[in-house]
Parts: structure tokens; C-alpha cells; sequence
């Protein structure tokens, strides 16, 4: 493989390729800041450490982000149980004041029905009184008639009977006591 | 695949040049191909490549010999 292993000059060029560009091109440690070195074993624990921190952290993100959604779903399922309960609340109370308004109307129309019953019967019993007094009256009105009729028929009786006695009148009593009388 | 390199990702330079050594290409030719698009490849004298690279690693202070293991253990590792 002519030059395939590093018993010639490749390995030169490795060097100067790893103190180029770097090992990786992501970080190495090494004794000069500003250069790419070979990494060390701190530099491998760090790189690892930083790693299982990020992933822990990107878990934790993941999971705070899972709970929001979570805590958001369950206010948001409380808000509409609650949004619910407050629309059958306000149904509930709607029929209710509607079965009362219901109830007070049917009160309304029943005592209205009575009264008007109460102003029939009152013309009514109006109306019966006046004619009792009516009937009263007639029946008085009759018996006074009855009465002078029976006045004027006695009057009449006893202006016969005094015209017919007047003719004993005329005549002169018989006698002075008689006279006087 | 070496671990520290599945851990920090892969280096396409690197890769690129363990693909050019097992094609059996020159080191030097790909160096110069690279230093092509690469401008941090430029000045450098890719004709003594040994040289170069000491002295890439003693103006930035690496050990050399301590690299030089890695990127063997790197090869081998990605090689079958």
C-alpha cells in the first residue's frame, strides 16, 4: 500500500493536519489557548459532563413544557366544567323565575276572575235587594190602596147610612134627649 | 471509531487524509492539494513535512509524541 502506514511521512501530515484544523474542530484543550491541540481527559470529562447536562436539562425543559401543556389542559377543562355549571345555573334559575313568573300571572288572572265573579254577584244581589224593595213597596203601595178603598167604601156606607138616617135627622127627634144627642 | 472522535464529531480533514494514505497517495501531493482551498495551509513548506510539523508543535507548544500516539491510535481505529 506503498505509503499506508506511518513509517513514512504520513504521520507528518497527520500532525500537521490535527495542529491545523484540530482534532474534530470542536474544542480542544491543550497549552496554547489559541490554537486546536489534542484533547485531554479533563477536556473529555468536561465534553461528557456538559452533554449529560444538557440532556438533562433539554429532559427538565421537556417536562416543564409537558406540565405546562398539562396544567393548561386541566384549567382549561375546569374553565369550561365551570362555564357549564354557570350556564346550567343560569338555565335552572331562568325556568325557575319563569315557572314563578307562570304561577303569578295564573294568580293574577284567578283573583282578576274572582273579582269580576264578585262585581257580577254584587249587581246581582244589588239588583235583587232593589226589587225586594220594589215588591215591598208595591205590596205597601197595594194595602194603602186597599185601604182607602175600604175608607172610601165605608165613608160611602155610612154617608148612606147618614143620608138615609139625615131623613130621620130632618124629621125632628120626638123628644128633647133624643135632641140633644 | 475512536471515541473521543464519535464524542466531538468527525474531522473531514482528517478523515479525507487517512482516505488519501490507504489509496497509497503521497502525503505531500494531498497537503499541497489542500493547502489549494485552505489558506491556513499556505506558507507552511509541505516539502519538509517532518520539520513542519516539529515546528507547528513547538510554537504552540504541543507534545509532539503524545499527538503522535493519538492520531496512530485514531488510524488504527479507523482503518478496518
Amino acid at each position: 500500500m506503498g505509503e499506508s502506514s506511518f513509517g513514512g511521512e504520513w504521520i507528518f501530515a497527520f500532525l500537521i493536519i490535527a495542529v491545523i484544523f484540530g482534532w474534530g474542530g470542536a474544542g480542544f484543550g491543550g497549552g496554547n489557548a489559541n490554537v486546536a491541540a489534542y484533547a485531554t481527559m479533563a477536556d473529555v470529562n468536561s465534553a461528557i459532563n456538559n452533554q449529560s447536562t444538557q440532556q438533562a436539562l433539554a429532559a427538565i425543559q421537556l417536562s416543564s413544557a409537558n406540565n405546562n401543556y398539562e396544567t393548561a389542559q386541566l384549567i382549561n377543562a375546569q374553565s369550561l366544567a365551570m362555564s357549564n355549571q354557570n350556564n346550567t345555573n343560569l338555565v335552572n334559575a331562568i325556568q325557575g323565575f319563569n315557572t314563578t313568573n307562570q304561577t303569578i300571572a295564573n294568580g293574577f288572572a284567578s283573583v282578576n276572575q274572582n273579582i269580576a265573579d264578585l262585581g257580577y254577584k254584587m249587581d246581582q244581589c244589588c239588583c235583587s235587594i232593589k226589587t225586594m224593595m220594589l215588591e215591598r213597596e208595591l205590596q205597601a203601595t197595594t194595602n194603602a190602596l186597599q185601604n182607602q178603598q175600604n175608607i172610601a167604601v165605608n165613608q160611602a156606607q155610612s154617608e148612606f147610612l147618614l143620608n138615609t138616617m139625615g131623613k130621620w135627622v130632618a124629621n125632628p127627634a120626638s123628644t128633647a134627649a133624643y135632641a140633644a144627642k | 471509531m475512536n471515541p473521543i472522535m464519535n464524542l466531538l464529531g468527525n474531522n473531514n480533514m482528517m478523515m479525507q487524509a487517512l482516505g488519501a494514505m490507504m489509496r497509497g497517495e503521497s502525503p505531500r501531493t494531498f497537503l499541497k492539494n489542500l493547502a489549494n482551498n485552505n489558506p491556513q495551509l499556505k506558507g507552511l513548506n509541505l516539502d519538509n513535512l517532518e520539520g513542519t510539523a516539529k515546528d507547528l508543535c513547538n510554537q504552540r507548544n504541543i507534545d509532539i509524541n503524545s499527538l503522535k500516539s493519538q492520531i496512530e491510535e485514531f488510524a488504527n481505529s479507523n482503518k478496518s
